[in-house]
């Protein structure tokens, strides 16, 4: 804090530290505190709402009762009804009042605090969440192993300026709406679509449900997150010393041996990052399996996130879910971390 | 290990209208220790890379042993190269560097790490073979790039410029154990260079290369004693130079015609008379008297600077707009040496005269 205020001045300083601790609270802590809050109770009937609310329906129908039979006691001069009348007008005066203490009572529901929207995740829900999970890896894996051959022709095969245009070809999509490049890759994989057309005329018998059975996610999703992939893996390899490919090659590698050796050790930050990235976008992705499955595939954990809070209202549970989430990203950054032994600070390079 | 032989046929290397080699024959003896010297972008580099593998001449054979290798890549030819940055691999520690050859050839666990030491003992490394490579010292990694290309018993080890990034007294010392690793080994070695020092102290025999041209090739002697052009007198150390026109050649002596009066010189290849003619003479074989004796050519000279440097002094001297410099011995006689006028000798013996030709640059 104090070399802040060496460098940049008494003004300057305030200013860039009053900016930090915004950001910090605003951006960072803030949200998630109010989501953690959020997930940790749930409003609720107290016992005591229970039993009176059964008491206030058995009042209702006792006073009903009473009242029909104060009616037919209606001008009756007879001095036993007259005083069965009396007797009858006491009590429905007393259920009357006992009827409205106990309305006044039950209107409040109870915020009670409970781990319980965490533990009472639904077996259904719990196996979403699990395949959630494996089809993020697998996309993951699938991207990085389309990735990699990318980025390294584009940083060591390709000349400077064939790898500008490798990689301005891979940036070029990202400037299109990613709703837009969804809805293409579902007209392309569709079962009346470009891909069957092209398949059948090759002599497919009959065309390939792409969308219903789920692959139509995971080609629009290592699509939609290729770039993430692609760029941290070209920055690594790009600052590998080419002559060390060479020296490696001269002392009789294959080209097998000098990417398990010598390329991807060194390619790990990029890779650790490449691979946070996009299976963090690919678990919390909404709008690609929305669109794609349309419903006919099992949900995507993001969709049930979703409809817990706009379907069903029930925020503590979806902040519940969403924060269980992140809870597994986090972890995932960690095992990357300790995977390929990159600290956080290779990360954020 | 045993060293082989590389033999180039007429190879050549042209980048579209560029040629970086001209056609190029050139036989380097099995077991010898061979310099290829030369200024930055003479087609040294692309040469050591054709031998190599890592480039395919464009024209020409090559061969190592009995072998033609000119199809061959890198991986497949008995060479090794040591890079001027060494590439060694970082990640690796240094026993897994120097075993790479041998894990790439599938050589046990067990075995590698015995070679490793044995070629770490070599380089006077034992005991090193733990530490990451960016724990030696400048000169440490240099022979950890050795021992890594000793590793794969190459028959031929090619070195591109490797002393450059290392300060003087390590690059002295290096020199040194160079050779002597040569020598222990017997492996051939060619060296790639653009410092004389280098290539002259190290070296059996030395090719002098300009613009894609070996213009020489001899032992370090002769090159420096009888350059066969211009460019490689004034390349291969350094020299005083006086440009005149050829009168007459006889048993070996030239008369040049300058603007100083006539000059006896020896004979350089390829002068005749009448054609314009550089004298080469070394600034340490350029005698400085009080009175010319007559033995030979004597210029005079107005004392300009001196400048020290070490074992010798260099005393710069304007003979009528000409330069000359001489080297003088600093054995305290002529430490302080600045008398105005001086007499500059030079004995026939001692001037060479050679066809006006291209010179080295001087940088």
């Amino acid at each position: 804090m104090n070399a802040v205020y060496r460098s940049y001045g008494p003004l300057l300083g305030t200013i860039i530290l009053l900016g930090v601790a915004v950001w910090t609270l605003a951006m960072i802590i803030g949200p998630q505190v109010f989501m953690v809050e959020q997930s940790l109770w749930r409003l609720e009937q107290p016992d005591s709402a229970v039993t009176a609310g059964m008491r206030i329906e058995e009042l209702n129908n006792a006073l009903s009762l009473a009242q029909y039979d104060l009616g037919t006691l209606d001008g009756a001069t007879e001095p036993d009804k007259v005083a069965e009348r009396e007797k009858l007008a006491r009590s429905v005066s007393e259920m009357e009042q006992e009827l409205s203490t106990l309305q006044g009572q039950d209107t409040a529901p109870v915020k009670v605090y409970t781990i319980g929207n965490y533990t009472e995740m639904s077996g259904y829900h719990a196996e979403i969440f699990v395949k959630t999970i494996g089809a993020s890896l697998l996309v993951t894996l699938i991207a990085f192993a389309v990735c990699y051959p990318v980025a390294y022709a584009a940083a060591k095969l390709a000349k400077p300026q064939r790898a500008a245009l490798i990689l301005l070809g891979l940036v070029i999509p990202y400037a299109i709406n990613e709703l837009l490049r969804v809805f293409a890759w579902l007209m392309i994989l569709d079962y009346q679509g470009v891909a069957n057309s092209v398949l059948l005329w090759l002599g497919l018998p009959e065309p390939i449900r792409f969308l219903d059975s789920g692959i139509g996610v995971f080609v629009a999703m290592v699509y939609a997150y290729v770039l993430f992939m692609v760029f941290p893996i070209y920055n690594t390899i790009e600052t590998l010393d080419s002559n060390q490919i060479e020296a490696a090659r001269d002392l009789g590698a294959s080209t097998w041996k000098i990417h398990t050796r010598v390329v991807l050790p060194h390619a790990k930050p990029g890779i650790a990052v490449g691979s946070i990235m996009t299976f963090m976008l690919s678990a919390g992705s909404f709008s690609v399996p929305h669109i794609m499955t349309r419903g006919t595939a099992q949900p995507w954990f993001s969709q049930l996130i979703y409809s817990k809070f706009y379907d069903s209202f029930y925020w503590n549970q979806g902040a519940a879910y969403a924060f269980t989430l992140l809870l597994v990203c986090v972890a995932f950054i960690i095992i990357m971390m300790k995977v390929f032994k990159v600290g956080i600070r290779d990360i954020a390079k | 290990m045993r060293g082989k032989s590389v033999s180039l046929d007429s190879v050549s290397m042209r980048f579209g209208d560029f040629t970086a080699v001209q056609p190029t024959t050139l036989t380097i003896q099995a077991g010898e220790f061979f310099s290829i010297l030369g200024p930055s972008g003479c087609g040294k580099t692309t040469l050591l890379r054709m031998i190599s593998g890592f480039m395919t001449p464009t024209g020409g054979t090559i061969r190592i042993g009995d072998a033609d290798v000119t199809a061959l890549g890198p991986n497949r030819r008995p060479t090794a190269l040591i890079f001027q940055n060494l590439a060694l691999f970082p990640l690796m520690p240094v026993w897994e560097n120097v075993a790479f050859g041998l894990e790439v050839r599938g050589v046990s666990k067990r075995q590698r790490r015995e070679k490793a030491e044995e070629l770490l003992a070599l380089v006077a490394l034992d005991g090193q073979g733990d530490k990451l490579p960016t724990a030696l010292s400048g000169g440490q990694r240099q022979r950890v790039a050795i021992a890594r290309a000793l590793a794969v018993e190459p028959a031929v080890l090619l070195l591109d410029e490797p002393l450059s990034a290392l300060d003087l007294k390590l690059r002295q010392h290096m020199r040194t154990e160079l050779k002597e690793i040569q020598r222990k080994t017997g492996v051939t070695f060619l060296y790639i260079t653009h410092d004389q020092g280098e290539a002259l102290t190290m070296s059996d025999r030395v090719a002098v290369m300009r613009s894609g041209i070996v213009e020489q090739v001899g032992r370090g002697d002769d090159i420096y004693d009888n350059p066969a052009t211009s460019f490689v007198a004034s390349f291969v150390g350094e020299s005083n130079r006086l440009s005149g026109t050829v009168e007459a050649i006889s048993g070996g002596q030239a008369s040049i015609a300058t603007r100083f009066g006539t000059l006896q010189a020896r004979c350089g290849a390829g002068l005749t008379a009448g054609e314009k003619a550089i004298v080469f003479i070394r600034p340490e074989r350029t005698r400085l008297q009080d009175t010319p004796d007559g033995s030979g050519f004597a210029l005079r000279g107005t004392f300009l600077r001196r400048d020290l440097e070490g074992p010798f002094v260099n005393l710069f001297f304007d003979c009528q707009g000409l330069p000359v410099t001489v080297h003088v011995t600093n054995d305290s006689r002529h430490a302080s040496d600045s008398a105005a006028e001086r007499w500059l000798c030079i004995a026939p013996e001692d001037a060479l005269a050679l066809p006006a030709g291209a010179l080295a640059r001087d940088e």
